[in-house]
């Protein structure tokens, strides 16, 4: 059965006008704390992948921008032999959606602060967790919730134990849904189930303030993961006296959206009620050095599209303006 | 926009077997409207209420945060593949997913087969055990009645779920091999679950003990 959704939506006055609202005061934050817009094309010529918006430009297949961290990182390892360290971007990006309610084309702020590779990072994760915090109540979102995690937790015992592509896929698809009864199924016979497995319950137990790190202690790799918790107590120490009043901070160690990809802390933003997360990001150390340039990076996105649903449907979660 | 609070029931046999074990507790559900023909159902507890939703819809409802808790079974879950939180295993309504074939078939003799027909409501699981297999068959999706289709010629066998296996002894079917097993799971909105904890998982906590 064919079914028309709003993929390509149509921004009326009100929506237009908060989009251009929201992408002003955000890119003016940006600014002031020394992040410079880049503003990579909107074709990207980089290998395509599935679910991007493809076409031929002559004899080239090409794809409209799918994301906004791959086209600036392409940009900027073309283009500068060492990289600016502070950089901000706004527009559309365009992806077919893993959820049928989402848009094709969607709007987007981000940052991504950038440095050369083996230079402490830790004062530039604290950096962007402190932009982050400032976000809702630019947006006049009257509460928030701000995620901590660290891709790390996972992602390293995973590639200690040695499990194949496909077996990790699994605990990772049990860990997003937060189940670790899956995680048990999963692994099976595996030589590393029982440890694993109680690592995972580890992870689930609690999803609430700083007192979370404390969870870590069941888990079999607690000592092998003591330079990951030190990582996050430090920046819960750096953030919990600067708190907005209008934000709670939780620590969710079992985040593994984007694992593929994150490679360290992840912040995650929500709304009380939202469905979705209104912002996301984290460290990805390993993008720049597959391009080619010794450099580490981290960077957040504010899902613009996201806040403009939510203002219209539950516009109790923000300030009247 | 409604604050109150929905949790998705499945209608049929899962949800005939755990309305009875909710009695008595902060999720009972109103017994007068249950047997009227409403599909959104007073729990007994204020701002809290029930969906009544076949099984195969109630994960979307659940993944799209219209529902903030769910209780679907397993097969469900694996064949669709929503975004969501499956918060526990409550173990009740168990059954297999099996490969079931006309008595005096074997497994063997489906396998050698050129051309293999299964009717199913599974089909991403089917699929799944193809693999594995190294089997390549023709997929006959159905959405019920599945036991009519080998006796009427529609498919050599049919992948369904298998609780006491009376209804394929009815129908001259025998089960030729296990694919998988499937019981109910308490699932929760992604949304609703990471944003509002301390408003959804006492609920969850309350369906744990009145039905794990």
């Amino acid at each position: 059965m064919p079914v028309r959704t709003p993929h390509f939506p149509d921004l009326l006055f009100g929506a237009a006008a908060r989009l251009r609202r929201w992408e002003g005061v955000l890119m003016d934050l940006l600014a002031a704390h020394g992040y410079r817009e880049l503003h990579p094309s909107l074709v990207l010529r980089e290998p395509v992948p599935d679910g991007t918006l493809r076409f031929f430009d002559g004899d080239d297949l090409v794809a409209l921008r799918w994301d906004f961290t791959v086209a600036l990182a392409g940009l900027l390892a073309r283009r500068f032999p060492e990289p600016p360290d502070r950089v901000a971007y706004a527009g559309a990006i365009f992806r077919r959606p893993a959820q049928p309610w989402e848009a094709v084309e969607r709007f987007e702020v981000g940052c991504e602060r950038i440095q050369p590779e083996g230079e402490p990072s830790a004062d530039a994760d604290v950096e962007l967790a402190r932009l982050l915090l400032a976000v809702p109540s630019a947006l006049g979102l009257k509460q928030a919730i701000l995620h901590l995690g660290n891709a790390a937790l996972v992602r390293r015992p995973l590639e200690a134990e040695g499990l194949s592509p496909g077996l990790a896929k699994a605990v990772v698809a049990a860990l997003s849904r937060r189940a670790p009864h899956r995680v048990r199924e999963a692994l099976g016979d595996h030589p590393a189930a029982a440890r694993l497995t109680s690592h995972a319950e580890a992870l689930l137990s609690d999803l609430d303030g700083p007192d979370t790190l404390k969870a870590l202690d069941a888990s079999p790799y607690a000592d092998f993961l003591a330079g990951e918790r030190d990582h996050m107590g430090r920046a819960l120490r750096a953030l919990l006296p600067i708190l907005p009043a209008n934000v709670d901070l939780r620590v969710d160690l079992a985040d593994v959206a984007g694992l593929d990809f994150y490679t360290g802390p992840t912040l995650r933003l929500w709304a009380p009620g939202a469905q979705q997360e209104l912002a996301a990001g984290g460290r990805y150390d390993r993008l720049f050095p597959e391009l080619g340039r010794p450099w580490q990076a981290a960077g957040f996105c504010v899902r613009l599209s996201r806040l403009l649903d939510l203002a219209e449907t539950r516009a109790d979660l923000f300030e009247q303006s | 926009m409604t604050n109150n609070l929905l949790i998705a029931f499945p209608k049929g046999r899962l949800g005939d077997e755990l309305v009875p074990r909710l009695a008595g507790t902060p999720l009972a559900l109103d017994t007068a409207a249950l047997k009227s023909r409403v599909l959104r159902i007073p729990t007994a507890t204020p701002g809290v209420a029930a969906l009544l939703l076949k099984g195969s819809d109630l994960p979307r409802y659940v993944a799209a945060g219209v529902a903030s808790l769910g209780i679907v079974g397993s097969d469900t879950l694996d064949e669709l593949d929503m975004d969501l939180l499956e918060l526990a295993d409550l173990g009740f309504g168990a059954c297999r997913l099996c490969l079931c074939a006309p008595a005096g078939v074997a497994l063997d003799e489906l396998k050698a087969r050129p051309h293999l027909r299964l009717a199913t409501k599974f089909p991403k699981a089917t699929e799944a055990w193809l693999a594995r297999e190294g089997l390549t068959a023709e997929l006959v999706p159905l959405s019920s009645s599945v036991e009519l289709a080998p006796l009427l010629g529609l498919a050599d066998a049919i992948v369904d779920l298998v609780q006491t296996g009376a209804t394929l002894k009815a129908h001259g079917l025998v089960e030729t091999a296990v694919l998988g097993r499937s019981s109910a799971r308490l699932v929760a909105a992604r949304g609703a679950a990471l944003s509002e904890p301390g408003r959804i998982m006492p609920l969850a906590e309350i369906l744990l003990r009145a039905l794990k």
